[in-house]
């Protein structure tokens, strides 16, 4: 080393070996936007019981699997977990895509639709893997036996979560509108103590349902395991807009990773392993299966990350349904909401084409 | 309550000149003696000391603070979505004015704000003066009291719940706390601080218990039960806020709210400048009615 002098020839050789590639890179990626740090990806999590953040759904399968992790670390991007509580998800996303502290995040239907009338760009990257089913609580004493002894009755929803298109098409499908009931904007853990308390006369939720059911202040009266498919809310991973843009060959490993542990749930041990999972993550095992149970679904086509026409139309209704109940001011063009190349590109590198066949 | 206090507020912003001078009549052109430094001559002055002296200089705050919001949203330094200009607000204002949205939500506020309040400060008010005239029965309370009173209205907004479901009677009852405590102690504490000599003349006089009271107590204690009770209502305008984002149908905090959930950060805003001009109105108000009950003093 230090027989070599400042300008040898072996030296000119070596820099202009080292400084070819780094020249090449910069005059070939011109064109494309230098790599961010670091990748957010935004997931409902709990803190189990260790006192670990955990995520749930498909995120915790992703994490797991690590794939994507190593992926983006091959091109010196991290890959960072945004935990957000149950409490207000579509609040947090949605301002957390408004000021650029995420990039993809796992969540609902009307959050999105809501996001998007108001001028944020965001597209649905991956559709599939949301497992919830929607319930009606009444207090424990009540004698309401569906939605129609509840007419004029207090209900407790949290406004523009998810679970609200589903409780209007209850309402509509039995003649009610929303200026039939009263209804009390309350988050999942207040609606819960507002029925529990009586000071409710019904709650509209998820599967925290059965939990009023087991400390016996309430019952379920309704589900959504038997309604019609359209009914059920959808909650899947959506991107920003721009970022799809500017980094596509993320977002693909992305698409690629979600498709990936879909691909794993319906394979062998798939649910098993997912209700592990979800067990890892706080929710007890029989609240999981009692989920499930007698759900007219089919476990595969609840995982089928397809934009099939059934798909756009939920959107559309969605869009139209906000519209009408004033969630959003003006109207959604929702054909603008769907990325779908990078679930093909996924089910053509990964050869699944015919996994999920379109029905 | 106090028709004079919503309607003395709502003739705008004018009421903080207004109000100084009511409170202190004729300061600006009577022979008050001038301070030594607005005797030295004009040209000696700095820039600061006249444009203190301008009348319109206390519009330099809140014109600073437009100003920096606009300059925020022009430069898009803060997306869009979440810091909204200010023409924006006053637009989505006007929609929210013309719906009628608007009116029915500050009315029922108000409703609340009023009722809460109206018996919060009563009781406080005869509580203080219980507590103050007897000794014995402020010994028994006391501790009670004092513990109670450290406790944030806000942080008690659960159990309220739980306790009177998420009714009006809620919002009335943690208005009511809120107010009751700072009233309580304030009228407390002027009793308590009453010139001895009052009472001996009141002895020398042989006034009953309730002549003492009536004539000697209460007309010496309206100086700062007012002050107690303006910032009891600044506080529970506050709390009733808090409490109305957190569970409420209507009314303006739920409207804060609701604006949050369906990501119309304008409504936010025109939520937070509203329940900022309220507050400011409804403190004016009572400084005028201050003024107004104190006028006696001047003479």
């Amino acid at each position: 080393m230090t027989s070599v002098p400042p300008y040898s020839p072996q030296r000119r050789l070596a820099l202009s070996a080292a400084l070819l590639p780094a020249l090449l890179s910069i005059t070939g990626v011109r064109a494309a936007e230098p790599l961010p740090p670091a990748l957010r990806i935004a997931a409902v999590s709990r803190t189990g019981p260790s006192g670990k953040t955990l995520f749930a759904g498909s995120s915790a399968l992703v994490a797991e699997q690590g794939w994507l992790a190593a992926e983006l670390g091959k091109l010196g991007v991290k890959l960072e977990w945004v935990p957000v509580t149950t409490n207000s998800v579509a609040v947090q996303v949605n301002e957390a895509f408004a000021n650029r502290s995420i990039d993809f995040a796992q969540y609902g239907d009307l959050p999105s639709i809501i996001a998007n009338a108001s001028g944020l760009r965001t597209q649905l990257v991956v559709p599939g893997g949301s497992m919830n089913n929607t319930y009606l609580v009444v207090p424990a004493n009540s004698n309401a036996r569906s939605i129609k002894d509840l007419k004029g009755k207090k209900i407790a929803l949290h406004r523009g979560r998810p679970w609200e298109f589903p409780f209007a098409r209850l309402l509509a499908a039995n003649g009610m509108t929303q200026k039939d009931v009263r209804i009390l904007n309350l988050n999942p853990q207040a609606g819960a103590s507002a029925v529990a308390s009586g000071s409710a006369d019904a709650f509209f939720t998820l599967s925290d349902a059965f939990l009023l059911e087991d400390k016996k202040v309430g019952k379920i009266i309704w589900s959504s395991k038997q309604a019609p498919q359209d009914w059920k809310m959808r909650a899947e991973l959506w991107g920003d807009s721009a970022f799809l843009e500017k980094h596509p060959q993320l977002a693909q490993l992305v698409a690629t990773a979600y498709v990936k542990a879909h691909q794993s749930v319906v394979g062998a041990n798939g649910r098993e392993n997912y209700i592990r999972h979800e067990v890892a993550a706080g929710q007890s095992r029989a609240l999981v299966e009692r989920e499930w149970e007698g759900d007219a679904t089919n476990w595969n086509a609840r995982w089928a990350p397809l934009f099939t026409p059934e798909l756009r139309a939920h959107y559309a209704a969605g869009a139209a349904y906000a519209q009408q109940a004033r969630l959003i001011g003006r109207p959604l063009d929702t054909s603008r909401l769907y990325a779908p190349q990078f679930v093909e590109q996924a089910l053509a590198q990964l050869k699944l084409q015919n996994l999920w066949a379109s029905r | 309550m106090n028709p004079g206090v919503l309607s003395a507020g709502s003739r705008g912003l004018g009421l903080a000149e207004q109000a100084r001078m009511v409170v202190q009549p004729g300061r600006p052109e009577a022979a008050t003696p001038t301070p030594v430094r607005a005797a030295r001559p004009q040209a000696r002055r700095g820039l600061v000391a006249r444009w203190l002296d301008w009348r319109f200089s206390s519009w330099t705050s809140p014109l600073l603070v437009l100003a920096m919001w606009i300059a925020v949203t022009q430069l898009a330094l803060a997306p869009e979505q979440i810091l909204v200009p200010p023409w924006q607000v006053l637009v989505s204002g006007w929609e929210l004015v013309q719906s009628g949205e608007l009116g029915e939500h500050v009315s029922v506020s108000l409703v609340r704000l009023v009722s809460g309040f109206g018996f919060g400060s009563v009781a406080g008010i005869a509580f203080g003066l219980l507590v103050g005239l007897s000794p014995r029965l402020d010994d028994y309370t006391a501790p009670t009291f004092q513990v109670l009173r450290q406790i944030p209205s806000v942080a008690l907004i659960p159990l309220f719940i739980l306790i009177f479901g998420i009714g009006e009677t809620f919002k009335v009852a943690i208005v009511a706390k809120a107010s009751f405590f700072v009233v309580a102690l304030a009228v407390h504490e002027a009793v308590k601080s009453l010139p001895a000599r009052y009472l001996e003349v009141a002895a020398v006089l042989r006034f009953s218990r309730l002549q003492v009271i009536r004539r000697v107590v209460l007309p010496a204690i309206v100086p700062d039960t007012l002050t107690g009770v303006r910032i009891a209502l600044g506080r529970s305008w506050m709390v009733l806020v808090g409490a109305e984002l957190l569970a409420a149908e209507n009314g303006l905090g739920q409207m804060m709210e609701m604006g949050r959930q369906m990501f119309r950060l304008d409504v936010v805003m025109v939520g937070v400048v509203l329940t900022g001009l309220v507050g400011l109105a409804l403190d004016r108000g009572f400084r005028l009615l201050e003024a107004y009950l104190m006028r006696w003093q001047r003479r």
